[in-house]
């Protein structure tokens, strides 16, 4: 009984995260990528759009601030997974892809129609296991999916290759190395490297950031978790000889909630996030005062086993937001069946407030001042009721929300430059006063047969009612989402992810709406497995049934793409 | 709509492996030289000839009837087609795939798995074209796919073997598939 009030329990709670199945993203932060459960658009490894369907509101995940983000990047306006800077576990890895297509010997006997250049996908690093606590790490890795489309506009903008390796002009490219200390007290780390990352701004450019050096800094120690980086950043844009260059700290400070506290009705954690910066030259972004401190506080209460309260506040002297929830489990349990029932709320007057306040906008003579920092504030709340019964190995849940936001963030276009096939906004980041509503309802069905087999079926729907001509992005309407696990003889994987969303449309980013079509998509990894020597030789297929199409304004092709990871654990 | 359909039928078959050996995994291994000559077909006919190739391989226990293998190549392709400002290309393969011994056919082994195909073309021309036919070799163009195999040991001698791989590959290229025939024959030694 116990078990399956645990997978009752757990099929509510973990449904978004396994939405996305057991499929290897390509590479660490681009799991949105084989997302079924909403909107997920992606642009180039640098920049998604990720709804999920059952969130509520207008906003994309990554865009709105959380302390779960600490040790995200901030690119632009966006916390990001990606590139991560969080050492692996001990293990030396190798990683490299391709987006299908390159013509190899057809090339000689192809002279009309030629097909545009694919490109790879790189990694590769290690981290020693622990010799008195002491280990190091090294990790090079680099993205060229999603650069081909773009590459030729932007490289006049940079006076090299912009990238460690190849001539892809890659949305991104990192390496870094150092040392850390393990033991039962403190695990540390202190990390230094070179990076270069294409941003993409609000007005839809992309902006390239050369970070060399940056260095990143962490201690996790007692209940406390502490991250401070410095990052050496140049910007340019060749084509008009301009050049800058941004000196930044940043990091954060943590006190987390203790294991005997979290046993306890009232669970506090509390923090502060920072970012200095000091500009020079032509930046193309500028932070108010140019510096940004984020105090915040977090807090559980547990009166009940079946009864929670969490509530996120952080304020500082420009921006203040809240994110709080009431959530009850079934007080009473019934075999096999669980219960949930919730309101969440999120208020505040940005939802990013470490990002930058302005973008400086200039292309063929216009230039403009970009705010990104909206005056007023956004309300959103949502309830929500979730359901799950399990019986011997199957189980069916479901959950529908309805939700309505006030003040949503959108973009006022004051205008649209058109250079090279390529639409660049300019106006200011604003706000929808009125109330946008939406009800959603989602249904999952899961099998499984012991550790062998697990198969998910999921769908759900949106209906939102609004002026959706105003949003960034209208999300899609519906979706439905198989996902499979094998586990074969016990060392060999298969996992499968098949998925079909409908239309989704950018609004807002050009003179003319982006529709991005509503399709299918099916993702597979394959991986032998040798437990007891501890290595894993995967091998990933991504986007196989999809039309390789754009998906985010001034973005390139999502391809179909196959990567392979060879992994040896210590 | 057909690769819709049978990424459904994939998707909710059932595994024929379902029971679960011990395991076995690298109790055998083997390494081994091979060399053979490599067979365009369809359109690749055109572009390149027949080329020998020559390479390295090993060969580990997976499950009990069940052999993983990686292999890697190097040939030199050269080119058919005409206008082309390179006499051939370089070309080095790696591949992973799994051995099935099927009691029935032994000591024939079936086998599949993906490949890497690494090319770039065999030319010191400082100017690079890409714009026309054969341009894109002159930088270097990867493409995975995926092969099935005969594995025919034939000779025992102690811890050597000799045997004959007969490979069909296909790589996921554009604006056509390129499928290729690989015959080779290898001496493989046993390590453990």
């Amino acid at each position: 009984m116990k078990f399956s009030m645990m997978l009752t329990t757990l099929s509510i709670v973990a449904f978004s995260v396994m939405a996305n199945a057991a499929i290897d993203p390509e590479m660490e932060g681009m799991e949105p990528v084989s997302r079924g459960d909403g909107t997920f658009l992606i642009g180039g490894p640098t920049y998604h759009f990720d709804r999920i369907l059952g969130a509520g509101g207008i906003h994309s995940e990554s865009e709105l601030w959380t302390p779960a983000k600490l040790r995200d990047r901030l690119l632009f306006n966006r916390m990001s997974a990606l590139p991560s800077w969080t050492p692996m576990e001990p293990s030396v890895w190798i990683k490299t892809g391709n987006e299908l297509g390159d013509m190899i010997y057809q090339d000689v006997i192809t002279a009309e129609d030629r097909p545009a250049n694919r490109t790879p996908i790189l990694e590769g690093g290690f981290r020693t296991p622990s010799i008195k606590g002491f280990w190091a790490t090294v990790r090079g890795f680099q993205d060229d999916h999603y650069s081909s489309r773009t590459s030729s506009f932007r490289r006049k903008e940079v006076s090299d290759e912009f990238a460690l390796f190849g001539e892809n002009y890659p949305m991104f490219s990192s390496i870094y190395g150092g040392l850390g200390f393990t033991n039962d007290v403190i695990n540390t780390s202190v990390l230094a490297g070179e990076e270069y990352i294409w941003e993409y701004a609000e007005s839809s450019r992309w902006i390239p950031v050369h970070m060399a050096p940056r260095v990143e800094a962490r201690a996790d120690f007692w209940n406390f978790a502490l991250t401070a980086a410095f990052e050496k950043a140049e910007y340019q844009n060749d084509k008009f000889k301009e050049s800058g260059e941004r000196t930044e700290v940043n990091g954060s400070v943590l006190y987390k909630c203790s294991e005997s506290c979290q046993k306890g009705v009232f669970q506090m954690s509390a923090g502060m996030a920072f970012r200095f910066v000091s500009d020079d030259g032509d930046v193309y972004t500028g932070l108010d005062n140019d510096r940004v401190l984020w105090p915040f506080m977090q807090l559980r209460v547990q009166p009940l086993r079946w009864l929670k309260a969490d509530a996120m506040f952080g304020m500082n002297d420009s921006d203040w937001l809240v994110q709080d929830s009431i959530e009850m489990n079934s007080p009473f349990p019934v075999k096999g069946m669980g219960v949930t029932i919730g309101v969440k709320n999120i208020s505040g007057t940005r939802l990013n407030p470490l990002a930058d306040d302005v973008e400086y906008f200039s292309i063929l003579n216009k230039k403009d001042t970009i705010d990104l920092a909206p005056s007023g504030q956004m309300n959103l709340v949502q309830a929500y009721l979730a359901f799950a019964d399990t019986v011997a190995s199957v189980s069916l849940g479901g959950r529908a929300t309805f939700w309505a936001e006030h003040g949503a963030e959108t973009f006022h276009k004051e205008g649209v430059v058109e250079l090279s096939d390529m639409d660049f906004r300019f106006g200011d980041v604003s706000r929808i006063n009125s109330w946008i509503k939406g009800i959603t309802g989602e249904l999952w069905l899961d099998a499984w047969l012991e550790d062998m087999f697990k198969f998910r079926a999921l769908a759900g729907f949106e209906r939102i009612d609004g002026p959706t001509e105003r949003f960034e992005v209208t999300p899609s309407e519906f979706f439905v989402a198989f996902t499979g696990d094998w586990l074969i003889r016990k060392s060999f994987r298969v996992s499968h992810s098949l998925r079909y969303r409908s239309d989704a449309q950018w609004n807002l980013r050009g003179h003319d709406p982006l529709v991005v079509k509503g399709d299918w998509y099916w993702d597979a990894t394959f991986e032998q497995q040798f437990p007891r020597h501890g290595l894993y030789l995967t091998g990933t297929i991504i986007h196989v049934l999809a039309d390789e199409v754009v998906q985010v304004p001034n973005g390139d092709y999502d391809r179909l793409r196959f990567v392979c990871t060879v992994k040896k654990t210590f | 709509m057909k690769k819709l359909l049978f990424a459904l039928l994939f998707l909710v078959s059932v595994t024929a492996f379902a029971e679960t050996p011990a395991d076995s995994a690298f109790s055998k291994s083997y390494v081994s030289i091979e060399g053979g000559e490599m067979y365009p077909f369809g359109d690749l006919i055109d572009a390149v000839e027949n080329s020998y190739y020559g390479g390295l391989g090993f060969r580990y226990s997976y499950w009990d009837d069940f052999d993983g293998f990686v292999h890697f190549n190097y040939a030199y392709v050269k080119v058919r087609a005409e206008g082309i400002p390179y006499p051939g290309v370089h070309q080095f393969v790696g591949r992973l795939g799994l051995d099935w011994h099927w009691k029935k056919i032994r000591p024939l082994a079936v086998g599949a798995g993906f490949t890497c195909n690494w090319t770039r073309a065999d030319s010191d021309d400082e100017v690079k074209y890409y714009s026309g036919r054969g341009g894109m070799l002159l930088d270097n163009e990867t493409e995975f796919g995926w092969f099935v195999r005969a594995n025919l040991p034939f000779l025992y001698f102690k811890e050597y073997t000799a045997g004959l791989n007969v490979l069909w590959e296909e790589l996921w290229t554009l604006p056509e598939r390129s499928n290729m025939l690989t015959i080779g024959f290898y001496i493989e030694r046993r390590i453990w």
